[in-house]
């Protein structure tokens, strides 16, 4: 597993070259977009559940029959491991940010993914769609941007204490790893 | 490759839990410490060439039996070869510090290196009067500032403790 630091390291490495000035300047930026990296990272790990039931729930409202008898979310026991995997999914996404590489979400979540959903019959656009909606509400939940909705009532929706667009910066960068995702399951 | 962030991600992974507090604190105590390591990093990588010779040459001075014919040193090639190793070891030591952890110099540099020493009946005590010389060379603020400097001298010394 690498890190922004050792991910230039690694490469440097294979140049036998030391790390100076231009290379510097990346980690700099790192160091100095730091502690928005980590509201990024918190906005995610402390919006877990609800951005992954959020996801589940909704992929299935768009595909009813999952929860029909014969569906991939029926019975109870399925629709489980289905939430279950959002968040495994999820949480490799929170350290693939926290790193800055995506090494650790590609060695150890995506790797072999896709043959495992076919050999069990996951329906890959569905586990997609799911992944698709967290991004919408995590990059929501980093920059500051998610509403209550249609529903004017609704009393749950929560706002984290950091400034709207403080992080849009690393917005991109965790939309990045949605999609990395998102391509493997393709 | 061992750093704070990936060993955090690690203990997180193998407990199965979203990056806590804890760890984001973690985290931030390296990202505060990263300037000086960075600027340490950026010194060395730049005068890197006149750091190796400067520390050859010292090796060389204390321990001139090394050109003898038999010793390590004994013709120009192997003397090359000798600079060419301080180059790694220094290297190493700037890759250490732009990962703030010892990883580098542990899995590129030590992993093995007592036993092919041995193999080679390479002196490690040449080695270590190299490293120490650089170490002591070393002042602030000519070459860098204090905080740079003494993230640079604890990795010459892990590397030197390593070789002793």
């Amino acid at each position: 597993m690498l890190d922004a630091f050792s991910r230039a390291v690694v490469s440097a490495d294979s140049k036998n070259a030391a790390i100076g000035g231009n290379e510097l300047a990346a980690l700099r930026a790192y160091v100095a977009e730091g502690n928005k990296r980590l509201d990024a990272v918190n906005a995610i790990s402390s919006n877990a559940s609800c951005i992954v039931s959020d996801a589940v729930t909704g992929m299935i409202c768009e595909n009813t029959g999952l929860i029909q008898a014969g569906g991939n979310c029926y019975p109870n026991r399925r629709m489980a491991a289905c939430l279950r995997d959002g968040e495994i999914v999820l949480r490799y996404i929170s350290y693939a940010l926290l790193a800055g590489d995506s090494s650790v979400l590609d060695d150890r979540c995506l790797n072999g993914l896709k043959e495992t959903y076919i050999a069990l019959g996951v329906p890959l656009q569905s586990a997609a769609r799911a992944v698709a909606i967290m991004k919408a509400s995590s990059t929501a939940h980093i920059n500051e941007t998610n509403t209550s909705g249609t529903n004017p009532d609704e009393t749950r929706f929560r706002k984290m204490e950091t400034i709207k667009g403080d992080c849009s910066a690393l917005v991109a960068e965790a939309a990045s790893y949605f999609d990395r995702v998102a391509s493997a399951l393709a | 490759m061992k750093s704070v962030v990936t060993t955090v991600v690690t203990a997180a992974d193998a407990a199965g839990r979203f990056p806590s507090q804890n760890d984001l604190e973690a985290v931030q105590g390296n990202i505060q410490r990263a300037t000086a390591r960075l600027e340490a990093a950026e010194k060395l990588a730049l005068g890197m060439d006149a750091v190796v010779k400067e520390a050859g040459d010292a090796c060389f001075k204390k321990y001139p039996y090394l050109k003898q014919a038999g010793e390590a040193g004994s013709n120009q090639t192997k003397v090359d070869k000798c600079y060419r190793d301080l180059g790694h070891y220094m290297r190493l030591i700037n890759y250490c510090l732009v990962v703030g952890g010892t990883g580098p110099l542990d899995e590129w540099g030590i992993a093995g290196a007592r036993e092919v020493y041995r193999t080679l009946n390479l002196p490690t005590a040449a080695y270590v009067e190299a490293l120490t010389y650089t170490r002591d060379r070393a002042c602030s603020p000519r070459d860098m500032s204090p905080q740079a400097l003494n993230e640079l001298k604890s990795y010459l010394d892990y590397a030197i403790n390593s070789l002793s």
